[in-house]
């Protein structure tokens, strides 16, 4: 019973030091973009093969998000998506368990 | 991890393919037969599905000064093994090559070969090493999905010196230089994503345990133990 929050505790620390581990970086690396690693991938690339990063064209014609803000909602709706398959189970789960204990 | 369209030769991409395609078939071939013996898989696989499409969608900052995401497939490796998961992560990763543009439908099989195979394969070999010793059941949820996420970036960093070998040093040399970019961004983003889905297997376990025991996830002892610690 002593134990019960422990995995809360740490997630909740694990967060805390993720998040002031950020802010260092942030302070202390001038320059730093925070960038895709996709994108600095991408970079690293182009320097191996010796071609600029315009050259590489798709082998398959793509569809590219026309700006930031609807790639950051398509992403959001991915993230909603996720989300509401969890909480519909999780309270499916949670109705049943109550039940349990009433009956 | 993504690899982005045009950025791997075709006779690659084609490599990957071949190698992404059997994996799934024997992935869609075990789900249909998970969900025939046992109809309650199906929540489970939501949940776990869910967790893959809500953290592979999280670009979090990191300490090389770039930004990556989780994958969270170690929740879906655990509860219904490799092949399955690699099914899961084909749909998300197909999703964000045809709507954002991350990663695309060339390089689609070797994206899935990283996340949806190889990170979960070696998050299984983890857990079957641990699932019948004495290692704490949330221990075993830590390592699985944080060596799960680590070794999707280690096997994009292979995939990406083996078509791309540095002049000198060849691939071994090519690899360290991708291993930086991405590894090392990923180790903070292992460690929390590894803790949050050790509590989000407490909460299954407290609330849904007998389909962990059907499915054979731990035993019945195990999880019982797991269920009074915490």
């Amino acid at each position: 019973m002593a134990y019960r929050y422990t995995l809360e505790l740490l997630a909740g620390l694990a967060i805390v030091a993720f998040c002031a581990l950020f802010l260092y970086t942030s302070a202390t690396m001038s320059g730093a973009e925070f960038a895709g690693s996709d994108h600095v991938g991408s970079g690293l690339i182009a320097k191996l093969s010796g071609n600029p990063v315009e050259n590489f064209q798709p082998l398959i014609p793509q569809w590219v998000p026309p700006s930031g803000e609807i790639e950051a909602c398509l992403f959001a709706l991915q993230a909603a998506v996720g989300g509401i398959l969890v909480g519909a189970v999780f309270g499916f789960w949670a109705g049943q368990a109550r039940g349990r204990t009433v009956e | 991890m993504h690899i982005m369209e045009g950025f791997l030769p075709w006779q690659w991409c084609l490599i990957w393919w071949i190698v992404a395609l059997p994996c799934l078939m024997l992935g869609i071939y075990q789900l249909k037969k998970v969900l025939a013996l046992d109809r309650e898989a199906l929540p489970l696989l939501g949940v776990t599905g869910g967790f893959i499409f809500i953290l592979s969608s999280f670009k979090l900052p990191s300490v090389t000064g770039s930004c990556s995401h989780p994958t969270g497939t170690g929740l879906s490796t655990i509860s219904f093994g490799p092949w399955i998961t690699a099914v899961v992560c084909a749909i998300v990763l197909l999703f964000q090559s045809l709507f954002l543009a991350h990663g695309g439908l060339s390089t689609l099989g070797a994206n899935i070969v990283s996340m949806g195979i190889i990170g979960p394969l070696v998050g299984y070999g983890v857990y079957r090493l641990l699932r019948d010793t004495s290692v704490n059941v949330y221990v075993t949820v830590f390592l699985v999905t944080a060596l799960a996420d680590m070794f999707t970036y280690v096997t994009t960093s292979l995939e990406l010196a083996l078509a791309y070998p540095a002049e000198t040093g060849g691939v071994a040399s090519s690899f360290i230089l991708f291993l930086c970019i991405f590894a090392v961004t990923q180790i903070p983003l292992a460690i929390v994503e590894g803790v949050v889905l050790a509590l989000v297997f407490k909460y299954i376990l407290t609330l849904k345990p007998d389909i962990l025991i059907r499915l054979k996830v731990f035993s019945e002892e195990k999880i019982n133990a797991a269920r009074s610690e915490c």
